[in-house]
């Protein structure tokens, strides 16, 4: 018990009066619910200075939020569940961003070399000049040869090999047209199977902690 | 700064879109990636919180821009702002096309666009992103690098393919040739166009308006020859002053009083213009942690103005002032009655205005241990504790108008939906008054003043958004400046 005084032990260590309040009255009132949420307020705030930089600003500000809201670069979390290459659809700067943001589907395991020998046309945006190259061989190679899928397939190794350096970890990309084809697009990517799951937690093992 | 490799959550949010939501913010300069060390295929974020907190400021760019220049630079910005990075041409050219919308009987050429971007680049108010170093097509995580010397300089715009487009009127601009040199908004040259903002504000208002003209002229003075992240600036000398303010055309009383104008914000207790030496005819610089300083007090003293009134002001004034002082000392020399000082006084502790140091007197072995209660305002630290609660009110208002706004959606929209049909209804002339009315009776009056009070809070709540980030913006100046000049 701090307070005790030596020698005579009836004074305490501090003065009275210096607490503010004298012998006579009473102490504070003890406090018994915790405060207010929204305490009222005592003195009202000044009032909102309203001048011609101010209304500048009211009239922009609606007008700047209206536009982005407006434009492609407002996400919506749409139903889609394959969506499309978004690659024209966002008006972003896609070379100068990492590779892994411009896939548009989940990685997906080597689910087996029998996709690989079909029609995987990449659908990646290329240059103007790489798509008319890539017709012109297509032309030539259907002049050529007329078994179609030796031809196809020569080009998809060429393309793979094109388009090496955009790839991700995994070397097979499905294409989305032939996902359509074959009818089974909606049930492979309407239940997210736990292949897709692991994979990620694969590939984050490299990166630091997540938050 | 956190980083975040990948996605951390894609099952929530769906993968897609975290990729389109990481790939939009990065366009619009809010994060910015890099390489992992560990692994360079992989990248890791980083969000850039001034970025962000900046974009509240978007409204205050624009209106600078347009007070400093006119028109066409302001849309030029504006266009920027959406696009967040873009090249040269593109951004002309959908300026091109906004000024034509807005404004038939004006067309703007884009070579008085080019010209205007030009005036911006070099006055530094945008500048240009980093490009792609060499191999970086390559690389999974593009790798971007700039040099110094060509952050500001505009290349060749071609603006012939542009003109043809705007006669074809095409949504888009095809390739073109600056297509790799992108631009962006330069918040920091913003940021110290605001503060310049302020402080010749208060120059106006501690003197006159001619004054405020006085100081702009010096204040771009000081901007040319000093290092902007200096606590102070080089100084200039009175016999430069005197020539910028002949050559720039300055109003006649400025010409004539100059030296008077000159002594006076010299003298003035704010600190606006210190003088370090005689050289010259004198030499005058400005000392920016001063003058942060003493604009923060006076934030701070129109706060505790506001909230607590007068009386608690002058014990707060009277405690910055005098450094240190005890609950007596403080009644006698304010001139406050004892009881009421005691309460504000505890008031002010209460919210942290003030701060209590204790000092042990001497003691003898027999009496009580008596100790001194000093009060002393630690500035830093009040000023942390304000900026807290600026920070937390601008956060309420906009919760609170998103919170509005989000409730009533389903009513805005059908007002907004009402008034574009009655416009257009107006447009075309022959159509009967009553189908007009009736147009308009198909919303309640009641609704109708409902939508009106919506429109208004959110106003007000906008406004107060801005006013809260102007005292921000002073008390953050005052806390960088000073954790510089130590």
């Amino acid at each position: 018990m701090g307070g005790r005084g030596r020698g005579r032990g009836n004074a305490v260590s501090f003065n009275i009066e210096q607490l503010g309040f004298g012998r006579g009255e009473a102490g504070p009132v003890s406090v018994t619910q915790p405060p207010p949420l929204f305490p009222s307020l005592e003195n009202r705030p000044l009032p909102l200075i309203k001048d011609v930089e101010n209304e500048y600003i009211l009239v922009t500000q609606k007008d700047l939020s209206t536009r982005m809201r407006n434009s492609p670069f407002y996400l919506k979390k749409s139903e889609k569940i394959n969506s499309p290459s978004y690659e024209k659809e966002l008006p972003v700067l896609w070379n100068r961003m990492p590779a892994e943001l411009r896939e548009t589907l989940p990685k997906r395991i080597a689910t087996g070399n029998s996709k690989v020998t079909l029609n995987a046309k990449k659908k990646k945006v290329e240059d103007p000049d790489k798509i008319f190259a890539k017709l012109e061989k297509k032309e030539r190679n259907e002049s050529e040869v007329e078994e179609d899928g030796d031809g196809k397939e020569d080009e998809d190794d060429q393309d793979k090999s094109d388009d090496e350096k955009v790839e991700n970890e995994d070397d097979v990309k499905e294409d989305l047209d032939d996902e359509m084809d074959d009818d089974t697009d909606y049930a492979n990517n309407y239940f997210e199977n736990g292949e897709a799951y692991l994979e990620d937690e694969e590939g984050q093992d490299d990166g630091e902690a997540q938050f | 700064m956190e980083k975040l490799s990948a996605k951390s959550d894609p099952i929530y949010l769906g993968e897609a879109i975290v990729k389109k939501a990481l790939a939009v913010m990065i366009q619009h300069n809010l994060v910015k990636f890099q390489a992992s060390e560990r692994n360079n295929n992989v990248a890791e974020y980083s969000m850039m919180h001034h970025n962000v907190y900046c974009l509240i400021r978007y409204p205050k760019y624009l209106y600078m821009i347009k007070r400093i220049y006119g028109t066409s630079e302001e849309i030029l910005l504006e266009i920027l702002l959406n696009l967040g990075q873009a090249s040269a041409s593109n951004v002309i050219f959908h300026s091109a096309n906004r000024l034509n919308e807005a404004n038939d009987s004006e067309v703007l050429s884009p070579s008085a666009l080019h010209q205007s971007f030009q005036r911006l680049a070099q006055d530094n108010f945008i500048i240009r992103c980093p490009k792609l170093a060499e191999n970086a097509t390559l690389l999974k995580v593009p790798t971007l690098e700039i040099e110094e010397k060509e952050k500001f300089a505009v290349p060749n715009v071609e603006i012939e393919p542009i003109a043809r487009m705007l006669k074809e009127k095409a949504t888009q601009l095809g390739g073109h040739c600056d297509s790799e040199i992108i631009w962006r908004v330069n918040h920091e040259r913003f940021d110290i166009e605001l503060r310049n903002v302020i402080l010749v504000n208060a120059a106006a208002r501690r003197v006159d308006t001619t004054a405020g003209e006085l100081y702009h002229l010096i204040l771009k003075l000081w901007r040319e020859s000093s290092n902007p992240d200096s606590p102070a600036t080089t100084p200039v000398s009175y016999n430069v002053i005197k020539d910028a303010v002949r050559k720039n055309d300055s109003s006649p009383i400025l010409l004539e009083h100059f030296d008077h104008y000159l002594r006076v914000l010299h003298e003035d207790s704010a600190g606006l213009i210190d003088k370090p030496g005689d050289a010259g005819g004198g030499q005058f610089n400005l000392d920016y942690s001063k003058v942060f300083e003493n604009l923060a007090c006076a934030s701070l003293d129109s706060i505790v103005l506001e909230r607590f009134g007068s009386k608690a002001l002058r014990l707060f004034r009277l405690t910055r002032i005098q450094k240190f002082m005890e609950q007596d000392q403080m009644q006698n020399v304010a001139m406050i009655p004892a009881k009421e000082a005691k309460m504000f006084t505890y008031k002010l502790l209460e919210h942290n205005f003030l701060q209590i140091k204790e000092l042990k007197k001497g003691t003898s072995n027999f009496a009580p241990v008596k100790s001194f209660i000093l009060y002393h305002v630690d500035l830093p630290q009040v000023v942390r504790t304000v900026l807290e609660a600026s920070y937390k009110g601008l956060f309420n208002a906009m919760v609170r108008q998103m919170h509005d706004l989000t409730e009533n959606k389903r009513l805005l929209e059908k007002h907004a939906m009402l008034e574009s049909m009655l416009e257009r209804l107006k447009g075309d002339d022959g159509v009967p008054e009553e189908e007009i009315a009736e147009l308009s009776d198909t919303m309640h009056p009641a609704e109708k003043s409902l939508v009106e009070k919506i429109h208004l809070m959110s106003d007000n709540l906008t406004l107060g958004q801005t006013q809260a980030d102007e005292t921000i913006l002073i008390l953050e100046s005052y806390l960088k400046f000073k954790s510089k000049e130590l």
